[in-house]
């Protein structure tokens, strides 16, 4: 049971942190584009933040 | 200490600032490619490879026709020009492009050169050589010395360094060379200190040139004690939406004397509402020589007359004649001439040295050569609006002819012509089972940027899409160096 809970911490807080990735390098990218878009696709991160938030939804 | 710290925080919160630190090193990192503080970084792309994880730094190839990237695993030029553009995080002050290719091309499109555009006016590319083939045949069959990073080479074992050379040039009296350096020497990006001497001199006399002509151009002036007075009037056709200003710039051996600008406030954007301008430049007390004039209009100007104070007056290598309504006769001391119609109602048969060419399709540059053995070739043009081009000069009258350029090593040079020494600033790509590598290098800091990008080139004169023949150019990889000032120097210098 206690392991569950710290799985599901972990991977909620995952979740939190791929979004403020995610919302870090958008604000990056709007204020000096193509600062991350030149050498990284920002879809694989939006992907991986999803996924994290649907895993964190369904252990939910 | 640590053990203590371990301790006292939970879980949660160390998993948090671990997350926190990934994200503060991501962030510094890409901060640290944005600013590039020891101002100097590479950027590639590798036309084999087909991962991408970002947009990358150097964007594909255009205009898209020109480019074949289906029959091939890597981009297949396949017409001249094609232009690519490197997006920088910052300015940089030099660049060192390095690329690799095959070339498929036949004997004579013997010229690959790459450049970055340098002004967006007239959309000039400072071109520098990639591999030339009329050179790399020379090289084995004259005398070759390579001598401070300069190519010579002579047909006959007469001198046996550059400096010496360049020595009797300065006098003007090189050995085996009868009637000047001018008959027998060629260059290929390199100017020698060579001072061009008119032979058949003759005192000047006031002309006007109501011909009008469309776009930039540039022309030489001969003067011999003689006041230069330009009287040019300008037409603004308003066209396009861009403001059109107008500059004029007065040089000799690319020493700029004096300029003249006219800007546009731009009231009337893509009206059709004609505007008319002038400009005048007077110097007097110029010493005698030839004198470079740089007219830096967009294609919605036209010089509507120039009114000069000498007659020597000779275009160099383009002129696009418009709105004169009636049959136009010009000279060229060039043996081909290149030829494009804007419109169907310049498609016309033209007389160039005394032979008829069909000029019979819009928006295609035809080639046409005439085998006209004298040293000046009359064009006559039934229709206006057709872009004239060539190697030469042009002008409106014989007697206005004379062209103190020196003859280059181009896709137009034969071994059959008078040269007998050629110097050049150009480096034999290496080459190794067939693919070729080739280095040139640019200077930025007058190159045009916008929205981040520098915009290259690629060319190879004579490569055309509608000729039968399959030539190409395979381009495997374009790795760029940039260099530039670093960060501390920035702040305090």
């Amino acid at each position: 049971m206690a392991k569950d809970l710290a799985i599901n911490m972990i991977i909620r807080e995952i979740f939190y942190f791929l979004s403020i990735f995610l919302f870090v390098f958008i604000g990056l990218e709007m204020v000096w584009p193509n600062i991350i878009l030149a050498y990284f696709n920002l879809n694989y991160l939006f992907l991986l933040c999803f996924l994290s938030g649907l895993v964190s939804l369904i252990k939910k | 200490m640590i053990k203590s710290f371990w301790l006292k925080w939970s879980f949660l919160f160390k998993f948090r600032l671990f997350l926190g630190l990934i994200l503060f090193i991501a962030v510094a990192f890409f901060l640290y490619l944005k600013i590039i503080p020891f101002g100097y970084i590479t950027y590639s792309r590798d036309y084999t490879s087909k991962f991408n994880s970002g947009k990358g730094f150097i964007y594909g190839f255009t205009p898209a026709e020109r480019v074949d990237l289906k029959s091939a695993e890597v981009p297949l030029m396949i017409g001249d020009p094609i232009y690519f553009s490197l997006f920088t995080p910052r300015t940089f002050d030099k660049a060192k492009m390095t690329i690799v290719y095959r070339d498929n091309l036949s004997l004579n499109k013997p010229l690959v050169e790459a450049g970055v555009l340098v002004d967006n006016t007239v959309w000039r590319y400072d071109l520098k050589p990639v591999d030339n083939k009329g050179l790399d045949y020379l090289m084995l069959t004259w005398h070759k010395i390579e001598e401070n990073g300069r190519l010579f080479l002579q047909k006959n074992d007469n001198y046996s360094s550059l400096a010496e050379w360049e020595k009797d040039l300065a006098s003007g009296e090189l050995k085996d060379c009868a009637g000047g350096p001018g008959n027998c020497l060629a260059v290929y990006n390199y100017t020698p200190p060579y001072n061009y001497q008119m032979t058949n001199y003759r005192t000047a006399v006031p002309i006007a040139f109501d011909k009008p002509l469309r776009g930039a151009h540039q022309f030489y002036v001969y003067l011999k004690n003689e006041v230069l007075r330009l009287d040019m009037s300008f037409v603004d056709l308003n066209q396009g939406i861009k403001p059109a200003p107008i500059e004029i710039i007065l040089s000799q051996n690319n020493k700029t004397i004096t300029t003249r600008r006219l800007d546009d406030a731009n009231l009337s954007p893509g009206s059709g509402l004609i505007e008319e301008k002038q400009i005048l430049i007077e110097e007097k007390n110029l010493p005698a020589g030839v004198y470079k004039v740089e007219i830096k209009i967009s294609d919605d100007v036209v010089i509507k007359k120039i009114i000069s104070s000498v007659d020597r007056l000779a275009f160099i290598n383009k002129v696009w004649p418009v709105s004169s309504n009636g049959e136009l006769t010009l000279y060229t001391d060039a043996d081909y001439l290149q030829v494009k119609a804007l419109s169907p109602a310049s498609l016309q048969d033209i007389s160039f040295g005394g032979q008829e060419f069909n000029l019979n399709e819009t928006y295609r540059q035809f080639d046409f050569k005439t085998s006209a053995i004298e040293k000046i070739k009359t064009i006559k043009l039934k229709k206006d609006d057709v872009i004239l081009e060539n190697n030469g000069v042009f002008a409106w009258a014989p007697s206005s002819l004379f062209n103190p350029s020196l003859p280059k090593v181009d896709r137009f040079f034969s071994v059959k012509t008078a040269a007998k020494y050629i110097v050049a600033d150009y480096k034999k790509p290496s080459e190794e089972e067939g693919f070729k590598t080739a280095t040139v290098e640019f200077d930025l800091k007058g190159a045009y940027r916008e929205k981040g990008k520098y915009s290259f080139m690629i060319s190879v004169p004579g490569l055309k899409i509608e000729d039968s023949a399959k030539d190409n150019l395979e381009i495997y990889e374009i790795k760029i160096e940039l260099a530039g000032r670093t960060l501390w120097q920035k702040i305090w210098q």
